[in-house]
């Protein structure tokens, strides 16, 4: 095995044996600072080498991504991978092939970009996590099979890897090292951006090989365009939750609230990460009770995908990606509301906002907008009586990269916070220059075999260094709560997934939730604390 | 006279194939969004990234786009390369020399077609000269001695430092070292031809010859450097040392595109014609029919 600061792009064409193996991440602050406060990575088990692709750095992330049993098997895997490298550069790619050219092309290997990514960061500067390097992998592949230069110059130019399933797998392996969280691409002096890159290599796997982690695809993307929801929520379950939902509220808060749902006419149609049904209720909970403060003429949909903002597809795959677009609009249209308003989730936000934006057209379509600006207007207007004092602990805000880097929504949530929470702090850095979860671009709900080792140990680790720091004054006294408010669906499994990695609930006494669970908790009006903190 | 045309060919091909690669980027298809903020557009928000987004029913307040800010900003990153001071000063001194040294050396070549011009003319320019003449010749001296020394600088320890450095060298290919190899040589050869007869007024001859289509009086030396100074101009836009190209797209129309569709807009417009677009290859994976569109029209 390499060491870790030899590993170059062409060694991922190396015939045998695991590349590099994680040893020195990054120090964690205190009360983290000593040995023995984290769990140590699980070993890889045999039945996994012999089944998986283990050889890039020991965790499976692509449970699809399985070892050929035959020679034919393997000559058809290449087949198709060089079949999809190629058409990355057609017309059958028009959406992404200026932005991918770009960078393709000027990459000036400069490394600025490197000490932007958190992951190659937390991993101890290993090379397998430099931003650029499955980059130039890409290149060198691509050079080698599809240019003239490559062809007749071969090493010269850069065209020196050698392809087979070890390669290949490993390649695909490797796009999911990165969060897509294009923090790097803000540094790079030549406007470049290595998660695109990233990006094409899981759209090669998907869309041309049928290759996908199934958390994205089939238990994904492909369940929520079969039964309306990725967590498998159908519409007669969805209207269950609605009225558990309403139950609890009552029981929470002596609120009677009738949660409107397909209400035609409405002015907004508000869609939440359905996996908030599941795992947060007290968020659209919450979201119910603010719009009803507020006065706002809105409702849910309970048709097929309106009741359900997700969108795995913006991470692996444009065709799911856009399927499911249409039917948030179709949804949004067939209801007549004038606005879509997404809820606390941030690649929702970008796909329904951005994504959307270049797929959907016409006189019909329907504007997409953030429940921060609407909220933050609320604020405003008084439309909600604050006692802040009930959100008397120390609160820090995570940003979610696609709502803040992507969209440009900085503001609205830290004007409520400064309002609602006397003891709100910003993380370092934060804004737009914010560290990624390390749940991003589907890692957060990715769980097969060893990943989440992967995920809780190095591509959370900046963001658990983050909120220590942050409550660097309080961490260690377990006596005093600290909650990280983290105004996204997927951040939030991230960040709990963090918190019980490192047992820092129980331990540390601290706790995360979003946005609007905060804003309730501090209504000067309700009987007792909206949030509980029980776990 | 086979030299002159070579050189003028050079530059005219320098320029013909710059175009070219900016019409191909120019005329690829819409992309879909990828908006980075900070956007320096958003004018009042820049400073802290924020975008219209942050507005209630954005859509219906009218746009304020600062083209202003946008300039300001694509200025300080092709004048500094601001990103790169701001993210890896140590690379920043080595590469800011030796842009700002090509940046003088075009500087210089400009004082010279104009002096050249001015000469052809009848306008005394040789010896010091006087008045207008004297400041251009003053300024043609110090953009040919900085642009020289700073470009030549820059080159070796740009080459050096990847050669040293291991973190630097295991991305780069061997035609990334001939890159910055081959300007280091045009730019030591014209310094050595120079040094055969040092004087400011030589480089201006050569160009009056070039532009009046007479045979350039050189030496061996300069004959070897302005060969591998055409040989340079064929080739940097084919490389991708044309990243003046690509950075002009990569800001302008890819992080920094924020514009919305709305309604009417020019670029729901362009989406409505990208719907309909059939692409001629497609993607084969079992869950994509077709052509991995969804049949009839998008809305
Ligand atoms: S997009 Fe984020 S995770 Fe991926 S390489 Fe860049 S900084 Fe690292
Ligand atoms: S900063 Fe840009 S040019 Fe430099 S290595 Fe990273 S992607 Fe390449």
């Amino acid at each position: 095995m390499e060491n870790v600061n030899d590993l170059k792009p062409s060694d991922l064409g190396r015939p045998d044996g695991q590349l590099t193996k994680l040893d020195k991440l990054m120090d964690l602050p205190a009360p983290y600072d000593k040995p023995g406060m984290e769990p140590d990575f699980k070993e890889i088990k045999p039945a996994w080498q012999e089944k998986y692709c283990t050889t890039l750095d020991g965790f499976v992330g692509v449970d699809t991504l399985q070892r050929p049993k035959t020679k034919e098997e393997e000559d058809e895997f290449v087949r198709k991978f060089l079949s999809g490298l190629e058409k990355i550069f057609t017309d059958a790619n028009n959406s992404s092939l200026q932005p991918l050219s770009l960078t393709f092309e000027y990459c000036a290997k400069c490394n600025t970009c490197s000490e932007a990514c958190h992951i190659y960061e937390a991993s101890g500067h290993n090379e397998l996590y430099r931003p650029i390097f499955r980059s130039e992998v890409l290149r060198k592949i691509y050079k080698k099979y599809f240019t003239k230069s490559g062809k007749l110059l071969g090493g010269f130019v850069g065209a020196d890897i050698d392809v087979n399933w070890e390669t290949i797998a490993r390649l695909g392996e490797l796009a999911y090292r990165c969060n897509l969280c294009r923090r790097c691409a803000q540094t790079c002096p030549l406007g470049l951006d290595n998660s695109i890159m990233a990006r094409e290599i899981r759209k090669i796997f998907s869309q041309e090989m049928g290759i996908a982690p199934t958390p994205l695809h089939n238990k994904g993307s492909v369940l929520q365009l079969k039964t309306g929801s990725s967590t498998g929520i159908n519409k007669a379950a969805f209207l269950d939750n609605i009225e558990f939902m309403e139950e609890d509220i009552e029981e929470r808060t002596g609120l009677k609230i009738k949660v409107p749902v397909d209400k035609k006419g409405a002015d907004i149609l508000l869609i939440h990460n359905a996996g908030e049904f599941v795992s947060w209720p007290e968020n659209p909970a919450a979201f119910a009770i603010l719009f009803e403060r507020a006065g706002l003429n809105w409702t849910l949909s309970s048709s097929l995908i309106g009741y359900d903002s997700v969108n795995y597809g913006i991470w692996y795959d444009d065709t799911q990606a856009k399927k499911i677009v249409q039917e948030q609009q179709k949804a949004a249209q067939e209801l007549g509301v004038t606005r879509i308003v997404i809820g606390e989730c941030g690649h929702a936000h970008k796909a329904a906002a951005l994504v959307g934006d270049r797929i959907v057209y016409g006189e019909d379509k329907v504007p997409v907008e953030s429940f921060l600006p609407l909220l933050w207007d609320a604020v405003q207007k008084g439309a909600f009586k604050f006692d802040p004092s009930r959100n008397d602990f120390p609160v820090t805000l995570h940003d979610p990269c696609n709502v803040v880097r992507g969209m440009g929504i900085v503001e609205p949530q830290r004007n409520i916070l400064k309002i609602i929470a006397p003891k709100f702090r910003e993380m370092t850095p934060h804004g737009v220059y914010n560290y990624c979860c390390g749940g991003g671009s589907g890692f957060a709900i990715m769980n097969s075999l060893n990943f989440p080792d992967f995920r809780n140990k190095v591509s959370s680790r900046m963001k658990f260094k983050q909120i220590l720091d942050a409550f660097a004054d309080t961490a260690a006294d377990p006596t005093i709560l600290k909650y990280v408010c983290a105004p996204c669906s997927n951040c939030k499994g991230a960040i709990r997934d963090i918190f019980e990695h490192y047992e820092a609930t129980t331990k540390f006494n601290i706790h995360y939730g979003g946005l609007v669970d905060l804003m309730v908790n501090a209504l000067a009006d309700l009987p007792r604390p909206f949030l509980t903190f029980d776990e | 006279m086979f030299l002159t045309l070579y050189s003028l060919l050079a530059i005219i091909l320098f320029l013909a194939f710059s175009a070219y690669k900016a019409a191909e980027y120019a005329k690829m298809p819409m992309h879909g969004r990828l908006d980075l903020y900070p956007i320096p557009k958003e004018g009042g928000r820049l400073e802290y990234g924020g975008s219209y987004y942050e507005e209630l029913e954005w859509w219906r307040k009218p746009r304020h786009v600062s083209h202003g800010a946008e300039i300001i900003d694509m200025l300080k990153e092709m004048l500094f390369i601001k990103k790169l001071f701001d993210n890896q000063r140590p690379l920043w001194w080595l590469s800011y020399a030796f842009h700002l040294g090509i940046y003088c050396l075009m500087g210089w070549t400009v004082l010279l077609t104009v002096l050249a011009v001015a000469g052809l003319n009848g306008v005394a320019v040789m010896g010091a000269g006087a008045g207008i003449i004297l400041v251009l010749k003053i300024l043609l001296g110090i953009a040919g001695v900085a642009g020289f020394l700073l470009a030549l600088i820059g080159s070796a320890t740009l080459l050096i430092r990847r050669m040293a450095d291991g973190s630097l060298r295991r991305y780069t290919t061997p035609q990334e070292y001939f890159n910055l190899l081959l300007i280091f040589v045009v730019l030591c050869t014209g310094i050595y031809a120079w040094s055969l007869a040092p004087s400011f007024d030589r480089p201006l001859r050569v160009m009056e010859q070039a532009l009046s289509l007479q045979p350039l009086v050189l030496s061996g030396a300069g004959v070897l450097h302005v060969v591998l100074l055409g040989i340079m101009f064929f080739y940097i836009p084919l490389s991708k040392m044309s990243h003046y190209v690509g950075k002009y797209f990569s800001f302008h129309k890819v992080l920094w595109d924020n514009s919305p569709n709305t309604p009417g807009s020019a670029i729901g417009k362009e989406v409505e014609k990208a719907a309909g677009y059939r692409p001629h290859t497609s993607w084969s994976a079992p869950h994509i029919k077709g052509n991995g569109a969804t049949p009839g029209k998008t809305n």
